[in-house]
């Protein structure tokens, strides 16, 4: 998938976090900082995220350790194969 | 300090104790406010009282006026069901909650009270365990850190559930310390962020998946942060790394602690696990030894016992029997996680049987199995698979069941992956596989 097809997939998630709380969707871009900014998504959501993102592309970028991400953008990225 | 002297509270301290936003509560006022709640104790005759609040105001004022009038105290999580605070407060007869409104209940007065702290381990589904506990033994466990001079006059962070043991100890540790117990407005990375930048926090206490999800958010040079604590789960040695890179000048500690056992030991050098050397030797005042490859530890912190039953069974010989595997490789331990089917999610304990239980009383389901799977930012989520009755429509479930789940379950306890399956296999043990 491409960056741009894999943004699309964290908005399409981050859509459904924020429904399944009762919260408006978001909009967001590659610039959108995923925990500090006006998404209200704690560390589980973003957990989750993480998980589905995996289920989507079939591929963990985490599997050797963490990598520091804190855009949609540098999330996205991370999925790029 | 004597049983009655509570938290040593003095009239006319201005120093702040608590801040939350722009509001600020300071040591005299909180003073006050516990002498409000001692002559209502007494006027009614209270022996028997249950705080149920995330207000560290309300759970100090508690402990206070709890202690000096001899009564026993009762900390509730804000999110336990109303029908189980009916239950205990009618079980034990608790004649008054705490809270922003204070409110008496009928109840007989019964035995009378010996001044104990009664909390509760967490459990959204199942009964919660209430472990018995003293004020006076709850403060010398936290009096040698409060002591410790970069700890004094420090503004903490209150990163865990307040009502909890972890959360209870930082409230604690801040006011023996003569510091500021600092609440987020907001329970979020951007909240906890925002509080830390508005108050200056220099001490936090969290877990390893709290500080995973605070590196993304935080400018580490816009903080002067003193004291880095983690505990609640096994620190990695990733985490610990980028911590230390991030904030080069803070102390970094974790900590081994639980409910059954208390603070066991602290660990200073940034290295993961615990020296090998601490299983030949006593070291800060306990014993620790493996067993089977499972964590023992000998401790004169253990609680005083289970008002309910007990997770962590006391042996014969002394030792406390813990489920948390470990494995020795040359001159260090390292905790591996739990031996028994405990999912440890961000720190937050998730019983599988306890949500199985939950998802087979939904409607169409006939057979779950809950497992945790391995997850970067928490470290675990749990996973469910459902076997559904025939004919049912598995987009419709889905929908129902997780949002039963998310309405009767805890966030951490949710199922993040929900699987349909057509049959789950059983073990020769009859467990399911």
């Amino acid at each position: 998938m491409t960056e741009q097809e894999l943004l699309g997939q964290i908005q399409r998630l981050l859509g459904d976090i924020s429904e399944a709380k009762g919260l408006d969707v978001p909009s967001i871009d590659a610039n959108t900082e995923l925990l500090d900014s006006e998404l209200a998504i704690d560390s589980l959501d973003l957990a989750s995220l993480v998980r589905e993102l995996e289920e989507v592309t079939g591929f963990d970028p985490f599997k050797d350790g963490f990598i520091e991400f804190r855009t949609a953008g540098e999330l996205a990225k991370l999925y790029v194969r | 300090m004597s049983e009655s002297a509570g938290l040593g509270l003095e009239a006319d301290d201005p120093v702040a104790v608590v801040a939350c936003g722009t509001s600020v509560v300071t040591r005299g006022e909180l003073k006050r406010r516990s002498d409000e709640l001692l002559a209502l104790l007494q006027a009614h005759g209270v022996q028997r009282a249950m705080v149920r609040s995330d207000d560290p105001v309300h759970i100090l004022r508690a402990l206070d006026a709890g202690s000096r009038a001899g009564a026993d105290v009762w900390i509730a999580h804000s999110n336990i069901p109303n029908d189980f605070i009916d239950e205990t407060t009618k079980q034990f007869g608790i004649q008054l909650l705490i809270g922003d409104s204070d409110e008496l209940r009928p109840a007989s007065t019964g035995t009378p009270a010996n001044g104990r702290v009664h909390m509760m381990t967490s459990g959204t589904t199942g009964r919660p365990k209430v472990a018995v506990h003293s004020l006076p033994s709850l403060l010398s466990r936290v009096r040698a850190g409060a002591n410790l001079p970069a700890n004094r006059g420090g503004k903490w962070l209150l990163s865990y559930q307040p009502t909890g043991f972890a959360g209870v100890q930082v409230i604690l540790t801040a006011l023996l310390s003569r510091g500021v117990i600092v609440v987020p407005e907001d329970r979020s990375p951007a909240g906890f962020h925002e509080a830390v930048r508005q108050h200056g926090v220099t001490q936090i206490s969290a877990t390893p998946t709290f500080w995973r999800s605070f590196l993304l958010v935080v400018r580490p040079d816009t903080l002067e942060l003193r004291q880095i604590t983690l505990g609640g789960e096994a620190a990695d040695q990733a985490t610990l790394d980028r911590l230390k890179k991030a904030f080069p000048r803070a102390r970094i500690t974790h900590i081994y602690a639980s409910t059954e056992a208390g603070v066991v030991f602290a660990v200073h050098d940034g290295r993961e696990g615990f020296p090998a050397a601490w299983l030949q030797q006593p070291t800060q005042g306990i014993e620790l030894r493996v067993r089977d490859g499972l964590l023992q530890i000998k401790t004169p912190n253990a609680m005083r016992g289970y008002a309910t039953e007990s997770a962590q069974p006391l042996q014969a010989d002394g030792w406390l029997a813990t489920a948390d595997r470990c494995e020795i490789n040359g001159d260090r331990v390292r905790v591996l996680g739990r031996q028994d089917s405990t999912i440890n999610v961000g720190g937050s304990k998730v019983y599988p049987l306890a949500v199985e239980t939950f998802l087979l009383g939904l409607d169409g389901v006939i057979e779950a199995r809950v497992f945790g799977v391995p997850n970067p930012i928490t470290g675990s989520l749990v996973a469910a698979e459902v076997v559904l009755e025939p004919g049912r429509d598995q987009k419709a479930a889905r929908a129902s069941i997780l949002a039963a789940c998310r309405e009767r379950l805890a966030g951490y306890q949710v199922p993040r992956a929900l699987k349909f399956v057509d049959k789950i296999d059983v073990q020769a043990s009859g467990k399911k596989g």
